[in-house]
């Protein structure tokens, strides 16, 4: 049994090995189908991972209230660009009011260049954040400290910055805490420095940032038209009750009466789940689409050269039937042949995706997962079982006296 | 008790409308270590005969006993997966071919072309080496062993399907004009070659149109229209 087995393996091998150019050409097809639906996945995988860093920013249990939702469509900006602004004020009156808020803070930010003696760091978003983001913000400090209420208060000259403006910055020093630095042209202290959180989609470092107090913020630079204020949910609330309150409290400081439409937008991390989502299942769809039509016509064409090959082998299938071989000896012969083909182009598939892996990694987050090359794998044996079982089956049920005639 | 028998055998090929009747009525009874040789004109039903006996065809009607197996009753009808593979499997372990083509397999050395039916006979790889060089010895083809066929010449492609009859000790040797392809010096050489086999105590069964061929035998039958015309047996 096994014998018989292993000598099939080898004539399926030697089969394909027999007819190098021919079996390439009809492994294109299972080529790019392994290469699309591989390539997809390392999309989806990527959008994920990028996703996972990216939300290390946001916290699942934080609302924002900002005039902007941050998913919209072209159409409605100019609506949204016309309602009125968040107000600084909303903040306290929020936290007052809302029983399933635990801290409300502000956020604003804008654009500034940093420098340390003749180090520059340019286009810096730097965020203006009230001392209640000390509870709110994911970000976690390396070294130093946030700023207190009253450094908020009183405005002080105080700044944390990201990783990456650290490494601009102060190449040379270990920890930066207590240095001044120059914010366009104005003198602050350094009291912390963020630790790494990465880069969204591998392109932009979210650590070239600083933070300074909301009310330094304002002093320095003027009051700001953008206004977000981030909401810490109490513990334990429900988020569906603390987004509803919030809602409603917002409405009535702008004033809204019962049949007006928000004119203010409540945003959270789900959002921006739910926009990934439908991004990843787009990608899925096109990838699913291409890789099934080329699977498809890879798979007609390994049964079109498997009924080749049985055609060309007929009398060598009539001697080994003779000879005392059962069906299923030739069957898994013809069968192995197939396969072999289908998973050599799932190989090359595969070899091809991690290469273009290679490269775009240079401008892309993008990973192969295990999980990925045993499917891929899987799909490509199945590919070859699918279209080599109809000719091995054929192969198996010749008549050995019939077949031996054939020249 | 005989070693193949054979009683009132019919096989009828239909093709298309027309029923073609090859066998009408087969009797013949052959012993252990007998050598018949099977001669008549084409479309005598000969070849028809050697593939029954060889279990590559089964009779429309009749029986067949071969070496203590009923093959026709086994094997209720030539059509089901399971008598298929019954008869590979019976192919395989009482019967050696010897055909007029050779029929080796080309991509292979003459060493794996005679493990073949050790191979589908389940026999371990050791043994199966050893059993399969021992043959090829014995056609004296030992320093052949890894040529392939096209390296060969024709009586040693011969020779080579002689070894892959013996070597799985089958109860007959089936040889269907096994010097067909030949010319007359290498033919007498094969049928050296199965006549020492025969007094080796082999039972050979052979088909042939060459009357001196047929003579090496000790019992020759004659058929005609699908019938046995005459049976006669030496000494």
């Amino acid at each position: 049994m096994f014998n018989q087995l292993y000598e099939s393996i080898v004539i399926g091998f030697k089969a394909v090995f027999q007819n190098k150019g021919r079996a390439l050409l009809t492994m294109l097809g299972i080529i790019i189908g392994i290469l699309s639906v591989s390539l997809m996945g390392t999309a989806i995988n990527g959008i994920d991972n990028v996703f996972n860093q990216t939300l290390g920013m946001f916290g699942d249990d934080v609302l924002y209230v900002q005039q902007f939702p941050w998913f919209m469509g072209d159409a409605e900006w100019w609506e949204f660009r016309n309602r009125p602004q968040i107000r600084e004020e909303y903040s306290k009156k929020i936290a007052e009011r809302a029983t399933s808020i635990s801290h409300a803070s502000l956020e604003t930010s804008r654009r500034v260049t940093l420098s340390y003696k003749e180090n520059n760091s340019e286009g810096v978003d730097l965020g203006g954040r009230g001392w209640q983001s000390a509870y709110i913000d994911a970000a976690k400090i390396e070294s130093g400290r946030y700023f207190t209420q009253l450094e908020d208060q009183s405005a002080s000259r105080v700044i944390l910055i990201g990783s990456e403006v650290n490494k601009i910055l102060f190449p040379n020093v270990e920890d930066p805490c207590g240095m001044s630095i120059k914010v366009n042209g104005l003198k602050f202290r350094v009291i912390g420095v963020f630790a790494e959180q990465g880069k969204i989609f591998g392109m932009f470092s979210i650590d070239n940032m600083a933070v300074i107090p909301f009310q330094t913020l304002k002093s320095v630079f003027g009051r700001s038209r953008w206004i977000t204020i981030p909401l810490k949910i109490r513990e334990g609330v429900d988020k569906e009750y603390a987004l509803e309150e919030v809602r409603s409290i917002t409405r009535g400081l702008r004033g809204l009466r019962p049949l007006d439409k928000d004119n203010f937008a409540i945003n959270q991390q789900e959002a921006m789940e739910d926009e990934l989502g439908k991004i990843k299942t787009s990608i899925a769809a096109v990838g699913i689409g291409i890789a099934a039509l080329s699977l498809l016509v890879g798979g007609i064409g390994i049964m079109n050269i498997m009924f080749v090959s049985v055609k060309e082998r007929t009398k060598e299938i009539g001697i080994r039937k003779a000879l005392g071989a059962k069906r299923w000896v030739i069957l898994i012969q013809f069968l192995f042949e197939a396969i072999i083909i289908a998973m050599i182009g799932g190989l090359i598939g595969l070899g091809l995706t991690s290469l273009l892996v290679g490269v775009v990694n240079k401008f892309f987050v993008a990973s192969m997962s295990i999980g990925l090359v045993l499917t891929a794998l899987g799909v490509s044996i199945g590919v070859g079982i699918v279209s080599g079982i109809v000719p091995a089956s054929q192969a198996s049920r010749l008549d050995p006296i019939e077949a031996m005639r054939f020249e | 008790m005989s070693l193949l028998k054979l009683e009132n055998i019919h096989r009828v090929y239909q093709i298309g409308d027309i029923e073609v009747r090859a066998l009408n009525g087969v009797s013949v009874n052959v012993e252990k270590n007998e050598y018949v040789s099977i001669m008549g004109p084409s479309g005598s039903g000969k070849s028809t005969l050697m593939n029954i006996i060889g279990c590559l065809d089964t009779p429309t009607n009749g029986s067949y006993d071969l070496d203590g197996t009923s093959i026709h009753q086994e094997v209720a009808d030539g059509t089901g997966t399971a008598s298929d593979d019954q008869l590979a499997v019976i192919r395989n372990q009482k019967i050696g071919f010897v055909f007029q083509t050779f029929n080796l397999l080309p991509r292979m050395t003459a060493l794996h072309n005679v493990e073949l039916p050790l191979i589908y006979g389940g026999v371990p790889r050791a043994e199966r080496l050893e059993r399969a060089q021992a043959a090829l010895e014995q056609v004296q083809l030992a320093d052949r062993m890894h040529h392939k066929p096209n390296e060969l010449s024709g009586g040693q492609r011969q020779r080579v399907a002689v070894a892959r009859a013996l070597v799985n000790n089958p109860s007959i040797i089936l040889a269907d004009e096994p010097t067909g392809n030949l010319d007359s010096k290498t033919s007498h050489d094969i049928m050296d070659l199965i006549d020492n086999l025969h007094k080796e105590g082999n039972t050979i069964i052979l088909v042939t149109h060459e009357h001196d061929i047929a003579e090496r035998a000790n019992r020759v039958i004659h058929m005609l229209d699908g019938k046995i015309h005459e049976d006669n047996k030496k000494k």
